[in-house]
């Protein structure tokens, strides 16, 4: 497994920091992208943060009304190694099916 | 930093045939890739990775993963996201005598880079009247099948093949990945290396030794003869798959792997198909102008006379590549594939 840590963004036009208000996932929960993960407030508004991608939540940083600065830790994933980082997903393997036969008569000249 | 990818490699089992050891390893393709890339790393000092997430991460599909720790971040190491910047780098490493292995992170991305491959890349031993060889390998997750989003599923090939001073060469499965990457890797020249996302997690036998299995050409992956099923990359799987349904209905058909799609193995195609005398050239590519015209050139030229009907192509259409959603309607499926070999079998000369 990998870990994968997501720090504070710039949530919009050069905020440096970030109080949070409410962690929305604990340690532990597998959570799927764009889930709410945490409500922060700036200096101009409350915002949900969406996760940025599927994985379990090892680490949170900051309880309500701790301030974190932007670009530091916010919270760290671990995701299994192969498909850590992945756009898309992994594609499964399944059985072939067909709905067409081939019909030929072949002259072996 | 972990190395998980390769130390997860089932255990490899390492058998005494008649005369000398044979060294047999099932690996996904990514762990070929990787186990590729370090061995280059290690044999060749002036070799170095680069690109987009590269070096810490391990790269998005963890085909770099672990080589950083191992090799330190002077060899193995992140870029901005410009990749511009990362072929125009690559350049200059060439200049100064390194043997540059970028990563273009999706075959999409390259678009922003065409410049540097075609103006530069491409033609600079030629202008410097061979002073100056590009050995670069240039690293392209490409073609779709993973549901990914737009620039994530596109099949380059035409385009790259079309560029004189270009070699391009798409592996099938892990076993091709290992060896058709270390080849590449040793090259003068520039190769672009155009990896099959859809397969990355698909594990197969990599026979490491080999011999006797160039890396050069064509390569028939099953053989028969009614009919040359000719494909690169992913479709390579799936031709196969169609051939075992083929043989149900009692049609006998050969797998060919194109392997280098510049040069191309005219003497392999029209090996297969002087024996099979019927073709359907397959790929994810639009249509128009596709690599499948030129195989179909090639095998008219040399079989002519023999052939039973015009070689059909199965090829995606000639649209953008469209979301994830309606990738199993573009992309050549089984279907689409019998329906091609079926116009083949039933052609009468007029």
């Amino acid at each position: 497994m990998a870990e994968i840590s997501f720090p504070l963004p710039d949530l919009g036009e050069g905020l440096i920091e970030a109080t949070v208000l409410e962690w929305l996932v604990s340690p532990g929960e597998q959570v799927e992208r764009n889930q709410p993960l945490v409500e922060v407030e700036t200096t101009k508004s409350a915002v949900e943060l969406p996760s940025p991608q599927a994985g379990k939540v090892v680490r949170i940083h900051g309880g309500p009304g701790d301030k974190i600065n932007v670009g530091e830790p916010l919270i760290v994933f671990e995701v299994p190694d192969n498909t850590a980082g992945i756009v898309g997903t992994v594609p499964k393997e399944e059985a072939p099916k067909r709905r067409v036969r081939l019909s030929a008569v072949l002259d072996e000249d | 930093m972990s190395n998980s990818i390769l130390e997860s490699t089932s255990g490899e089992s390492t058998a005494m045939s008649a005369d000398k050891p044979v060294s047999v390893t099932v690996m996904s393709m990514q762990q070929a890739l990787n186990r590729a890339l370090d061995e280059v790393l290690a044999e060749n000092p002036k070799a170095v990775i680069f690109g987009e997430d590269c070096g810490r991460l391990g790269g998005v599909f963890r085909i770099t993963d672990g080589l950083q720790a191992r090799h330190g971040a002077q060899r193995v190491f992140d870029t901005p996201l410009a990749e511009s910047g990362i072929l125009g780098m690559s350049v200059g490493l060439a200049m100064a005598g390194f043997h540059p292995i970028p990563e273009v992170q999706f075959d999409g991305f390259a678009y922003p880079a065409i410049n540097q491959i075609v103006c530069q890349i491409a033609r600079m031993n030629y202008r410097s009247r061979g002073t100056m060889p590009m050995p670069i390998t240039l690293r392209v997750p490409s073609f779709g099948g993973i549901r990914a989003p737009e620039h994530h599923g596109e099949s380059l090939e035409a385009l790259f093949a079309h560029v004189p001073g270009l070699k391009v060469v798409s592996p099938s499965n892990p076993h091709e990945a290992y060896h058709l990457l270390k080849y590449a890797a040793t090259r003068p020249d520039p190769v672009i290396f155009m990896e099959p996302k859809s397969r990355y997690w698909q594990k197969g036998e990599v026979d490491f030794a080999a011999d006797g299995d160039a890396p050069t050409g064509s390569k028939v992956m099953r053989e028969g003869r009614h009919l040359t099923l000719v494909a690169w990359g992913a479709m390579v799987s799936r031709c196969l798959q169609v051939a075992e349904l083929a043989a149900e209905d009692g049609i006998d058909i050969e797998v060919l792997d194109l392997r280098w799609l510049k040069p191309i193995d005219a003497a392999g195609l029209a090996a297969s198909v002087r024996k099979t005398r019927r073709a359907v050239v397959v790929h994810e590519a639009p249509l128009t102008s596709g690599l499948g015209a030129e195989v179909a050139q090639l095998i008219t030229q040399s079989c002519f006379d023999t052939l039973k009907a015009p070689v059909e192509r199965v090829t995606g259409f000639d649209v953008p590549y469209p979301s994830g959603d309606l990738e199993d309607e573009y992309i050549p499926n089984i279907d689409r594939i019998l329906f091609g070999i079926q116009r083949v079998l039933e052609y009468k000369r007029g």
